[in-house]
C-alpha cells in the first residue's frame, strides 16, 4: 500500500512539474476557465438587454409615466430614449431591436378616455428577440393602466413566489457557468494528460515496472485535478468578487467545486485513455461539453425544457453538477432529485468513467 | 523445445496473431543467465513483439515464456518486472523534464530505498553527470540513448532487454552505449538485444536468434551465423564476359547464387574453406578480369539466405 501511494505521490509530483514546464499549458487553462464564464454571462446580457428606443413625442406626465413603466416591465429592454429620426437610423443601422413611440396626442387622448395605438417598429432579424418587446409592452401597459385607475382593467396579477429570494439570470447562469468550467478545464487537462503518455510512448516507462496502473493513475489524475481545482478557484472568485453572487452554502459549495473537478477529471482519463491522442481529445470535449451544458439546466431547470429534454439530461453528469452547484451558491434546488442524490449520481460518473479509463489502460496487458 | 538449465529467458512455441496478421509463428529460444543474446531481424521480422511478450506487455496467442523460471503472466508480473530493464525502442522520455527527473521518476515506480544517491550514481555511470539538470528534449540523441539505459538499470535489474539502442545514433554514441553494454555483461546482467545492426549483434552477442517474418531462422554464435552466410565474391570482367562466366561458375563447388552484373559477376559462395579462391581462380581462367573483391555479406544478404 506505501509503495503504491510513492508511486501515486511520484506520478503526481511528475505530472505537475510536466506542466511547469509548459507554462503556456497552465496560463492557458486559468485562462480558459475565466473566458468559459465570461462567455456564458456574455450570453445571459447579450440574450436579456435587447436594445430598444423610445421616442417620446409627447413628454407630458402621462408619457412619462408610461416610459418608467415600459423600463420596469421587462428585464428584456434596455430603453434609449431617441427623438424620431434619430431612431429610425439607428433601427435601420442595427443598433437596436425596436422603437417604441409615444404619440404627441398621447396625454390628449388618455384624458379624453380614448384608445391610443403605440407605434411599434421592430426589426425582425430575430423572432426570439422581437417576441421578448412584444411581450414586453403589455405588461407595461397593463401597470400603467393600473396606476391611473382606469375602469375598463378588470385584472390584476398575484405573485407567490416560491422561494424566498429571487434570483438573478446573470448569478443563475455564472453558477451553471462554474460546471461547464469544471467539466472543460478538468476534463481537457486529465484527457490531455492521459492521452499524452500513451502517444509519447511515457506509458511504457510505468507498464514495463511493477507499479500498478491504479496507482499511476491515481497520482496523474490527482496532479490535474489540482490544477484543474486551482483554475476553478479562480472562477469561484470572478463569481463572487466580480458578479457580486452571494453563496449561500459555502462548505457545500466547496464541496460541490472539488466534487466536479474529481468527476470531470475521471471523465477526462476515461476519455484520454480511450482515445489515446491528444488531438482527438480536445475537439471531443469541446464537441460535447455544450451540448451537454446547455441540456443540463445551464439556462434554467432542465425540466422546464420539456419531459424529452429532461430525461435526456439525466444522462449527462452536467445536470447533476449544475444541481448541486446551484443549491450550494443559490439555495436553489433546480432538479426534482435531491442534493445527496445528485451527488451519488456524479460519484457514480467517476466510479464508472475510472473503471472504463483502468480497463482501456490495462487492456493490452490482458493474461 | 526442452527446459534450458539457468535459462534467464525461455521462448516456448510463441505465437502472436494481431487479427489476420501473424507476428509471432512458433517462435523458440532460450537465453542462458548472464549471456548476451541478440535478436536480429529485418524491421516486421517480430522483435519488438516477441520483446514486449517478455515483458508482459503482450500476451501471446499460444506458447509461454519464463523469465528466470517464472511464467510471463498476470500471476508472476510484478515479480518478473522487479527483474527487468527495458530500454524501448522509442526513447519514451518525458522531455519536458530534466534527466534527473526522468530517473527520479523510475527510481519511484520501483521504490528504490535512495533514490537521489541512485539517481546520482547513474548519471555518473553513463557521464550525464553534468547534464543532470538539462531538460531531455536539449540532449543530444546520444545522451538520450545513454540517459534510458541508465533509466532501465535504476533498479539494478538482472535481465536488461533492449530494443534497437542505437538506432539513430552516430558512431561514436553509438561505440560508447556498446561500452556501457559490454560493462554490464562483465558485471553478469542478462542482456537481450533486439537489433537490426550485424555489426552490433557480432559485437555484443554470444548468440544470435534470428526471425524473419515472426519465425526463427537461425539460432546460433555471431560466428555460426556468418560462416553459415558465406561469402561474397565480385569479379569485374568485360561486359561481353558476362554472361559466359556466370555459367560457368555457377558449376563450382561451393556456389550458392551467381548474379550478373553489367561489368561483372557477383558469386555467393558457401562458407567452406576455400570456395571463394576456387571461384577467383576458375574466373582468371575463363576472362580477362579488370579486378575481383571478396566480402562478407551483409544483413539483407544474410536473411535471403536464411529463408
Amino acid at each position: 500500500m506505501r509503495q503504491h501511494l510513492r508511486v501515486a505521490a511520484g506520478t503526481a509530483r511528475l505530472e505537475l512539474l510536466r506542466m511547469a514546464g509548459s507554462r503556456a499549458l497552465l496560463v492557458l487553462t486559468f485562462f480558459e476557465a475565466v473566458t468559459f464564464l465570461v462567455l456564458v454571462s456574455l450570453f445571459g446580457i447579450t440574450g436579456s438587454r435587447a436594445p430598444t428606443a423610445l421616442v417620446d413625442q409627447d413628454g407630458g406626465p402621462y408619457a412619462r409615466l408610461l416610459a418608467s413603466d415600459l423600463a420596469a416591465a421587462h428585464n428584456s429592454f434596455s430603453l434609449r430614449p431617441m427623438d424620431a429620426r434619430s431612431a429610425a437610423a439607428a433601427l435601420g443601422n442595427g443598433e437596436i431591436a425596436a422603437t417604441i413611440t409615444i404619440p404627441a396626442s398621447f396625454d390628449a387622448e388618455v384624458n379624453a378616455g380614448n384608445t391610443v395605438a403605440l407605434p411599434l417598429a421592430v426589426d425582425n432579424v430575430d423572432v426570439d428577440l422581437t417576441d421578448d418587446v412584444q411581450r414586453a409592452l403589455p405588461s407595461a401597459i397593463v401597470s400603467f393602466g393600473h396606476q391611473l385607475h382606469l375602469p375598463e382593467l378588470r385584472v390584476a396579477v398575484q405573485e407567490q413566489d416560491l422561494l424566498a429570494h429571487d434570483t438573478g439570470y446573470i448569478p443563475y447562469l455564472t453558477v451553471s457557468a462554474l460546471t461547464l468550467d469544471a467539466l472543460v478545464v478538468a476534463g481537457t487537462l486529465a484527457a490531455v494528460a492521459v492521452a499524452r503518455d500513451r502517444e509519447a510512448r511515457t506509458a511504457r516507462v510505468w507498464r514495463t515496472s511493477p507499479a500498478s496502473a491504479a496507482a499511476v493513475l491515481a497520482g496523474r489524475l490527482g496532479a490535474t485535478g489540482l490544477v484543474s481545482l486551482l483554475a476553478l478557484a479562480v472562477t469561484v472568485g470572478c463569481v463572487i468578487a466580480g458578479y457580486g453572487v452571494r453563496v449561500q452554502h459555502p462548505l457545500e459549495m466547496v464541496a460541490a467545486s472539488v466534487a466536479c473537478i474529481a468527476i470531470f477529471t475521471c471523465v477526462g482519463a476515461w476519455v484520454g485513455a480511450a482515445l489515446r491522442r491528444t488531438i482527438a481529445v480536445v475537439p471531443l470535449i469541446f464537441g460535447i461539453t455544450l451540448p451537454l451544458y446547455i441540456d443540463s439546466g445551464a439556462l434554467e431547470p432542465a425540466r422546464f425544457d420539456g419531459e424529452v429534454i429532461w430525461w435526456i439530461a439525466h444522462a449527462s453528469p452536467v445536470y447533476y453538477a449544475v444541481g448541486v452547484m446551484e443549491d450550494a451558491f443559490h439555495g436553489l434546488r433546480v432538479t426534482p432529485e435531491p442534493v445527496w442524490l445528485d451527488v451519488a449520481a456524479l460519484a457514480g460518473f467517476a466510479v464508472a468513467a475510472l473503471t472504463l479509463a483502468l480497463v482501456s489502460l490495462r487492456r493490452v496487458e490482458a493474461h | 523445445m526442452g527446459q534450458a538449465p539457468g535459462a534467464a529467458v525461455r521462448a516456448d512455441s510463441v505465437t502472436c496473431h494481431f487479427g489476420k496478421l501473424v507476428a509471432l509463428d512458433g517462435v523458440c529460444f532460450a537465453v542462458p543467465a548472464g549471456a548476451v543474446v541478440g535478436l536480429l531481424g529485418p524491421n516486421g521480422a517480430g522483435k519488438t513483439t516477441i520483446t514486449d511478450v517478455i515483458c508482459g506487455l503482450l500476451a501471446p496467442t499460444a506458447g509461454e515464456v519464463t523469465v528466470f523460471g517464472h511464467e510471463v503472466g498476470r500471476r508472476h508480473l510484478r515479480e518478473i518486472r522487479r527483474l527487468i530493464g527495458v530500454v524501448p525502442q522509442e526513447t519514451a522520455l518525458y522531455d519536458e523534464l530534466s534527466a534527473r527527473e526522468n530517473l527520479h521518476f523510475a527510481a519511484t515506480l520501483y521504490g528504490i530505498a535512495s533514490p537521489l544517491r541512485r539517481v546520482d550514481e547513474l548519471l555518473a555511470l553513463v557521464g550525464l553527470a553534468t547534464r543532470a539538470g538539462e531538460r531531455c528534449d536539449r540532449l543530444s540523441g546520444g545522451m538520450r540513448r545513454r540517459l534510458v539505459i541508465a533509466r532501465a538499470l535504476v533498479h539494478a535489474p538482472r535481465l536488461l532487454i533492449l530494443d534497437e539502442p542505437t538506432l539513430g545514433v552516430d558512431v561514436e554514441a553509438r561505440h560508447e552505449i556498446w561500452g556501457h553494454l559490454r560493462a554490464l555483461r562483465d558485471g553478469g546482467t542478462t542482456v537481450v538485444l533486439a537489433t537490426n545492426y550485424l555489426d552490433e549483434a557480432t559485437a555484443l552477442c554470444d548468440r544470435v536468434v534470428v526471425l524473419r517474418s515472426g519465425r526463427v531462422v537461425a539460432d546460433g554464435t555471431p560466428g555460426d551465423l556468418v560462416s553459415r552466410a558465406g561469402r561474397y565474391v565480385e569479379v569485374d570482367c568485360h561486359p561481353a564476359d558476362v554472361q559466359r562466366l556466370a555459367e560457368a561458375l555457377y558449376r563450382r563447388r561451393g556456389v550458392r547464387l551467381v548474379e550478373e552484373e553489367p561489368s561483372g559477376v557477383r558469386v555467393h559462395v558457401s562458407g567452406d574453406d576455400g570456395a571463394a579462391e576456387d571461384v577467383v581462380t576458375a574466373a582468371a581462367a575463363l576472362a580477362a578480369l579488370a579486378g575481383f573483391r571478396t566480402r562478407p555479406p551483409d544483413l539483407a544478404e544474410i536473411f535471403r539466405t536464411l529463408e
